[in-house]
């Protein structure tokens, strides 16, 4: 598991991060998610140790982190650009060859991940000649070559086609099942909410949610749509609900506990036919959209 | 920190064999990695090889021009002062080492010389005028048969009128004679310090700018795109600008010595010898050493400009005083005299050539050489724990070019 506590960071006198702390589960993916500027690309380069922070601190199962913690780590920076110039699987073969691994490990390791990744017809091309989707496939597999204990990837999926993003989600899935903490940072909402196990979601380099995403989704206000033909209006007189929507036999309401939407189904059994009454799990996205605003 | 520290070895997470951390020599990757890069850039082997192929054919082509012997077949009709000057024309070409052979083909009296000429059977024709002789060419007359010629003919004349006058040869052209007197060292000797200072310049320029700049470039390019944070999380930033500096070092140094090398074998294998050959092989020793001091101060001040710049242009304007500094360099190899060598023998960096063209133009002491290589190491381990201070706080830099002031303020 990987841990940060308490970072705090400043850029002269402007505060990017602000006693931020959050967990990294060893099982399971999570989403880091921010508006731009929020502080996300600076937590990661603190995790990684290519910035320093002010105060707080970073563990790895339990310990403060060393950087041989980070050396077995997998990081891909903000911007990406391995060597334009250099061809794929050579620069590949050097990342893993950095990351302690011998010459003929890393080259197999290089080739299985681009045969994974449908280039492996590209090794011998220069980075600077592949498309900008496929430059992204091989940063992603230069983060892989040493089998990291973590991940670190800062926007891993941006610039990826639908098929890139399956192949690349199934790989990094693959690897969090391990046991291998994953942190990524993502703009695009859906993609989190189908690939999270947690989530942190942080704003003006604060944290203001973060948790396994079951958690978060009970956190959030539990809505319930209750289907009672041929009227719901009655709903309007029940405690402890708050209607926010009826149409007819259908009505959107919140509970203020589980008790009393047990009574409630109670009572609508007893009033007659309930086609529906089902909570309504809220995406990850609306979670978002909510916790920032 | 090495790969036995498993103290903070995950539990939770199984590590399959292909990692182990770091390398035992990280810097060892990186140097080859930096030289193979190198080899096998087309335009660095090119470059490579056409300067060696120019060194090898300057060389040679010297020797050849020097040793070429000019050999011209010459008519004239059957007649005793012609062919007397024949004689004695190859005669004096023999005895002054003047590299010219003239074939004699004498033809009788009232035959036509000039269709022999036409029809290419002979270069020249030489025949008797009232005034001398003259010597008749399809187009062109080669300098060097003329003036022997020439030479052997006022000779002749000489002795002719010498005897109509009743002297001796001599008497006529006593008090004549022109000799140098030098004052100031050997003429040969200061005309071959200032070639091999020219040579030494040159070389050291053209390295620090092959070899130098990539360094900063390189520096640079791996910022500019944030490969250094990827490799700066696999190894400690010290062992990557070590790796950088040694590769080009030892790519410099190669190439400096493959250079050189060729250069002194086929300046050894002239066919006529080369005056202080030994000198100058013992100085190329002396300079190799001094190269590499000198490089080292550049590389550190390369690899703290790359660092510094936050794109490929922003090198343009700071590498700017380096630059000059090598320009100093190379015009001191040239032009400096006296006591200002002297004083640029003990600069590091310009040292690099100066005190090799000291040693090349007059006998230096030899603690002299060991002083100055002395200084310019210290200078180059001091320059490179500074460019390694400020590579390492600038490095991780994003924004625009840092100046020298700002990057020393960094935090660490």
């Amino acid at each position: 598991m990987l841990e940060v506590q308490g970072l705090t960071r400043r850029f002269g006198d402007r505060t990017v991060l602000d006693e931020v702390s959050f967990s990294v589960p060893a099982d399971g993916m999570t989403g880091f998610v921010g508006a731009n500027g929020a502080g996300k690309t600076t937590t990661m380069r603190i995790i990684m140790g290519v910035l320093k922070s002010h105060s707080g601190s970073v563990y790895f199962n339990g310990t403060q982190i060393t950087n041989t913690d980070r050396a077995r780590f997998g990081y891909m920076p903000e911007e990406r650009g391995l060597y334009p110039k250099q061809q794929v699987l050579d620069q590949l073969q050097y990342l893993g060859q950095l990351h302690g691994m011998s010459r003929t490990d890393a080259r197999t390791e290089a080739l299985d991940l681009l045969d994974r990744f449908g280039i492996a017809d590209r090794t011998k091309d220069k980075l600077e000649s592949l498309s900008l989707g496929n430059q992204q496939r091989v940063q992603v597999a230069a983060s892989l070559m040493h089998h990291p204990t973590a991940l670190v990837l800062d926007e891993p999926f941006s610039g990826l086609d639908p098929l890139a993003v399956d192949s690349m989600t199934k790989l990094l899935a693959e690897r969090a099942a391990t046991g291998v903490p994953i942190l990524f940072s993502s703009h695009q909402l859906d993609l989190i909410d189908t690939l999270c196990d947690n989530l942190v979601v942080l704003a003006g380099g604060k944290i203001v949610a973060s948790g396994s995403a079951a958690e978060l989704r009970a956190r959030a206000s539990a809505k319930h749509v209750v289907v009672t033909p041929p009227d719901a209006g009655w709903l309007r007189e029940q405690p402890g609900v708050r209607v926010l929507d009826v149409a007819g036999p259908r009505a959107l309401v919140e509970f203020t506990d589980d008790a009393t939407a047990q009574r409630v189904l109670r009572t609508a059994v007893d009033r007659g036919a309930v086609t529906e009454f089902a909570p309504q799990r809220p995406s990850l996205a609306e979670i978002y959209r909510e916790v920032i605003r | 920190m090495s790969i036995t520290d498993h103290r903070t070895r995950p539990t939770d997470a199984p590590v399959r064999s292909a990692s182990s951390g770091q390398p035992s020599a990280p810097w060892l990757i990186v140097t080859l990695r930096e030289v193979t890069v190198k080899v096998r850039d087309k335009s660095f082997l090119i470059t490579t090889l056409v300067t060696l192929a120019l060194i090898v054919g300057s060389v040679v082509f010297a020797g050849i021009m020097g040793d070429k012997t000019t050999t011209a077949t010459i008519a004239f009709e059957q007649n005793g002062r012609t062919a007397a000057l024949m004689a004695s024309a190859n005669e004096l070409a023999l005895a002054n080492d003047r590299k010219v052979e003239l074939v004699s083909h004498p033809v009788p009296s009232g035959t036509a010389v000039l269709e022999a000429l036409r029809a290419k059977d002979v270069d020249l024709v030489l025949a008797p005028t009232p005034d001398g002789y003259s010597l008749t060419a399809l187009k062109e007359v080669p300098g060097s048969v003329q003036s022997l010629l020439g030479d052997a003919a006022s000779a002749q004349a000489l002795e002719f009128n010498a005897g109509k006058l009743g002297v001796s040869p001599e008497s006529l052209t006593a008090g004549s004679t022109v000799s140098p007197v030098l004052l100031d060292g050997d003429s040969e000797r200061n005309s071959m310090a200032m070639v091999m200072g020219f040579i030494f310049s040159f070389l050291f320029y053209m390295s620090a700018m092959i070899f130098g700049m990539p360094i900063a470039n390189s520096v640079v390019e791996e910022k500019q795109n944030r490969v250094v944070e990827i490799l700066a999380t696999a190894i400690p930033i010290r062992q990557l600008l070590a790796g950088k500096i040694l590769g080009n070092m030892i790519l410099a140094m190669g190439q400096l010595c493959l250079f050189t090398g060729i250069g002194l074998l086929a300046l050894n294998m002239m066919p006529t010898p080369v005056p202080f050959v030994s000198v100058v092989f013992a100085t190329a020793g002396w300079f190799l050493a001094f190269f590499l001091a000198g490089f080292l101060i550049l590389a550190a001040v390369w690899a703290a400009l790359g660092a510094m710049a936050s794109r490929t242009e922003d090198l343009q304007q700071s590498t700017g005083p380096v630059i000059m500094v090598l320009v100093a360099v190379l015009f001191t190899g040239i032009y400096a005299k006296g006591t200002l060598l002297v004083v640029a023998s003990y600069v590091p960096v310009i040292s690099s050539v100066a005190m090799p063209i000291r040693l090349l133009s007059s006998d230096v002491p030899l603690w002299e050489p060991f002083a100055s290589l002395a200084v310019a190491v210290a200078a180059a381990w001091a320059m490179v724990l500074f460019g390694e201070k400020i590579y390492r706080r600038a490095i991780m830099q994003t924004g625009s070019a840092l100046s020298w002031r700002k990057a020393l303020k960094l935090e660490d």
